[in-house]
């Protein structure tokens, strides 16, 4: 990866596609924007792609069909971008193997912001969390649905979780029995909504806690590692 | 009233219950005239003997045989006696076998001045026939019997005394127009129920399909069978149900289409204010361009309200509540949560958790904060929002909850949106049988409570 990040902008819109590619350029990326799949696979056939942004709803392939061939050539980063809110289009497009989806109108800050967050998991290493969304995680009588953002108890009961509570629940769920430091939980759960966690993390966790530990006060699932931070001990199943 | 409750509603249960009882007046009628025949056929077979008695006496009056030989004829004295005054009768007198009687002479071409007849229980003496069974051994008939005495006056102060046996008394017969008319309602009810059971199914099918298709907007066709009318319904409804929804998709996909060609140029605009040097400028401008997409959805959710493709499932409506409050919290928002016990209902979690938004959001603007609290009563579960602001006036309570109308005179008019947040909850709580109430509390401020099933 050279200094400044190499994007392929695809999108048919041209009002949208030109001045999202001047915004880029002037955030430091370097930007090659096509109108079209086809155009899109010569690209990324003749250049080195660091990332690519892509619409789903396009004349000719689509952008998920694009996805898809990305996913099984590379192991580029794509954004998708949807005019649509509904939760289909998204699950499939996190289960095309979207790294991640910004929904039309969206902030372009947000999107550099998105966009930094990937380079930053590719740079560490990180592993690909491919398509959270859609998922159920089962751990402990407990099943996450990321779809929903939901905690399921044994009973079938349903508790729904606010977006801190979900971030933080997910980033335990996909990573068990691991000790994830506040400064990791910080970084993992920013990735989506750019907000002021920093002060929320123990307070979040008592939340979760009060929600799933069977006696919140001497906690078995969500126990607290001696000046490390926090881990969550159960066996976890992706459904 | 009774008569109402035991009334079936049902068509089926109506033609029944009509038949039924069309049977039973028609078997009622025919028993009744079955009853006079057989009662005047007792009556005749009563009435007969003594009037040929009678006649038989006459015929060899003593009067007459006395002129003859002298002496009147023993075999008739028993129970034939000639008398020069009217003879007084014991016992219940018979009008009836007196008429009778008098018919039946004067059928002979014999006319008496009157008849009289009476019953009493005097036990008669055994025929000589059943003098002969008794002699091989049988068992006697009961010889109780009444007896049956007529008197005739055939000329003037000349009257004849004749007496008989009350013939066995005929079997009641109402054990047999019981077995009749059951035998009778088996054959004509039995196929009766049969054809209505196999009208009816189908036509609750068909209702259970309307009704589950003005629930949810989706239902499975029904089965085209059971007789032709029935089927030609079925058929029609299949037609029309295939077309609602046809129409029904294609508002969705149009409205779709319609959010997908509004988001883009959105979307567009949205990105050239970035270039934009002024910073207050542009972040005016991309408050405007964000609420212009807050009441497109708005609209397309409108829209698409009741066509909703979440599945209900049973959600705790506290933790639910706790969630939204918590997201409102994390942003900085006046929102607080009263605790509450677990509140579970069958509902579908995000249209709830828009709803309870669109209320929150509400009483933020209009009524500087938002408190929350869940309820868990008999039978449903109440979350109420309640803000510090004016409230609404009585007379325009209703008109809130209509798309597009907003309160005037909102010192925070500008921040409003197209009004459609309650005409949306609204929308969501028909979807889920429950129910909007807005109250103004006692205390100042407004109140809005979503009444769900549980």
């Amino acid at each position: 990866m050279s200094d400044r990040p190499h994007l392929l902008l695809v999108d048919d819109e041209r009002s949208i596609r030109e001045p999202l590619a001047q915004y880029l350029s002037r955030n430091g990326f370097r930007v090659t924007a096509v109108d079209s799949a086809a155009e899109a696979r010569v690209r990324l056939n003749a250049n080195a792609i660091d990332l690519v942004i892509l619409d789903i709803m396009m004349p000719g392939e689509d952008g998920l069909s694009l996805c898809r061939h990305i996913r099984e050539t590379s192991e580029i980063p794509v954004i998708l971008l949807t005019a649509k809110s509904e939760e289909t289009d998204r699950i499939v497009g996190l289960e095309m193997g979207a790294d991640d989806y910004v929904l039309k109108p969206f902030s372009p800050r947000e999107l550099v912001a998105r966009i930094k967050v990937i380079f930053r998991r590719v740079a560490s290493g990180g592993q690909r969390v491919t398509a959270p969304d859609g998922a159920t995680y089962a751990f402990a009588g407990w099943l996450l649905k990321s779809q929903e953002r939901t905690l399921v108890d044994s009973e079938g009961v349903s508790l729904p979780l606010s977006t801190a509570e979900y971030n933080l629940m997910l980033a335990f769920a996909t990573r068990p029995n691991q000790v994830l430091s506040r400064d990791q939980l910080l970084d993992i759960t920013q990735g989506r909504e750019a907000n002021a966690f920093d002060r929320a993390i123990d307070n979040q966790i008592s939340r979760l806690r009060k929600k799933i530990e069977p006696d919140p006060k001497n906690p078995t699932l969500i126990k607290t590692v001696w000046g490390g931070g926090y881990t969550l001990s159960a066996e976890v199943r992706k459904l | 009233m009774t008569i109402r409750r035991l009334w079936p509603q049902s068509l089926v249960g109506q033609v029944i219950l009509l038949v039924a009882l069309a049977l039973f007046v028609a078997q009622a009628i025919n028993f009744g005239l079955l009853l006079r025949e057989r009662n005047r056929l007792t009556l005749t077979g009563q009435t007969a003997p003594l009037a040929y008695r009678v006649l038989t006496a006459l015929d060899q009056r003593p009067d007459r045989a006395a002129a003859r030989d002298g002496r009147p004829d023993r075999r008739q004295a028993r129970n034939i006696r000639f008398l020069a005054a009217q003879p007084a009768l014991g016992g219940k007198p018979r009008p009836d076998v007196a008429n009778r009687a008098r018919d039946m002479l004067e059928d002979m071409g014999l006319t008496v001045r009157q008849v009289i007849a009476a019953e009493d229980s005097r036990v008669m003496p055994l025929r000589r026939w059943e003098r002969l069974r008794l002699r091989q051994g049988e068992a006697p008939d009961d010889r109780r019997v009444g007896r049956l005495q007529l008197a005739v006056e055939y000329d003037a102060g000349q009257w004849l005394l004749v007496e008989g046996r009350i013939g066995n008394r005929p079997p009641r017969f109402g054990g047999w127009l019981a077995g009749q008319t059951l035998i009778l309602y088996i054959i004509v009810l039995a196929p009766l129920l049969w054809i209505g059971r196999r009208l009816a199914r189908p036509l609750r099918q068909l209702t259970a399909s309307a009704q589950q298709f003005a629930r949810t907007g989706a239902a499975d066709p029904v089965d085209e069978r059971g007789p032709g009318d029935v089927r030609d319904l079925t058929m029609a409804f299949n037609a029309m149900r295939a077309r609602i929804i046809a129409m029904l998709d294609e508002k969705d996909r149009m409205l779709g289409a319609i959010g997908h060609d509004l988001r883009t140029p959105l979307a567009s605009l949205r990105v050239r204010t970035e270039s934009v040097e002024d910073d207050a400028e542009r972040a005016r401008m991309s408050d405007t361009i964000d609420e212009m997409n807050r009441m497109l959805e708005d609209i397309l959710s409108l829209a698409r309200a009741g066509r909703s493709a979440e599945s209900p499932q049973k959600v705790d409506l506290s933790a639910l509540a706790d969630a939204v409050v918590e997201d409102f919290v994390e942003l900085g928002s006046p929102v607080t949560l009263a605790d509450s016990a677990r509140a579970v209902a069958l509902v579908r979690p995000q249209q709830i958790r828009r709803a309870l938004r669109n209320l929150i959001e509400n009483a933020i603007v209009y009524g500087d904060r938002a408190h929350v609290s869940v309820s868990h009563l008999p039978g449903q579960v109440r979350i109420t929002v309640a803000d510090e602001g004016p409230g609404i006036a009585q007379d325009r309570m209703a008109e809130m909850l209509e798309p597009f109308t907003r309160l005037e005179g909102s010192r925070n008019r500008e921040t409003g949106g197209a009004g459609l947040g309650l005409a949306l909850v609204r929308a969501i709580m028909i979807e889920h049988h429950g129910e909007l109430l807005l109250a103004n509390r006692p205390e100042g401020g407004l109140e809005a409570s979503l009444v769900l099933p549980a």
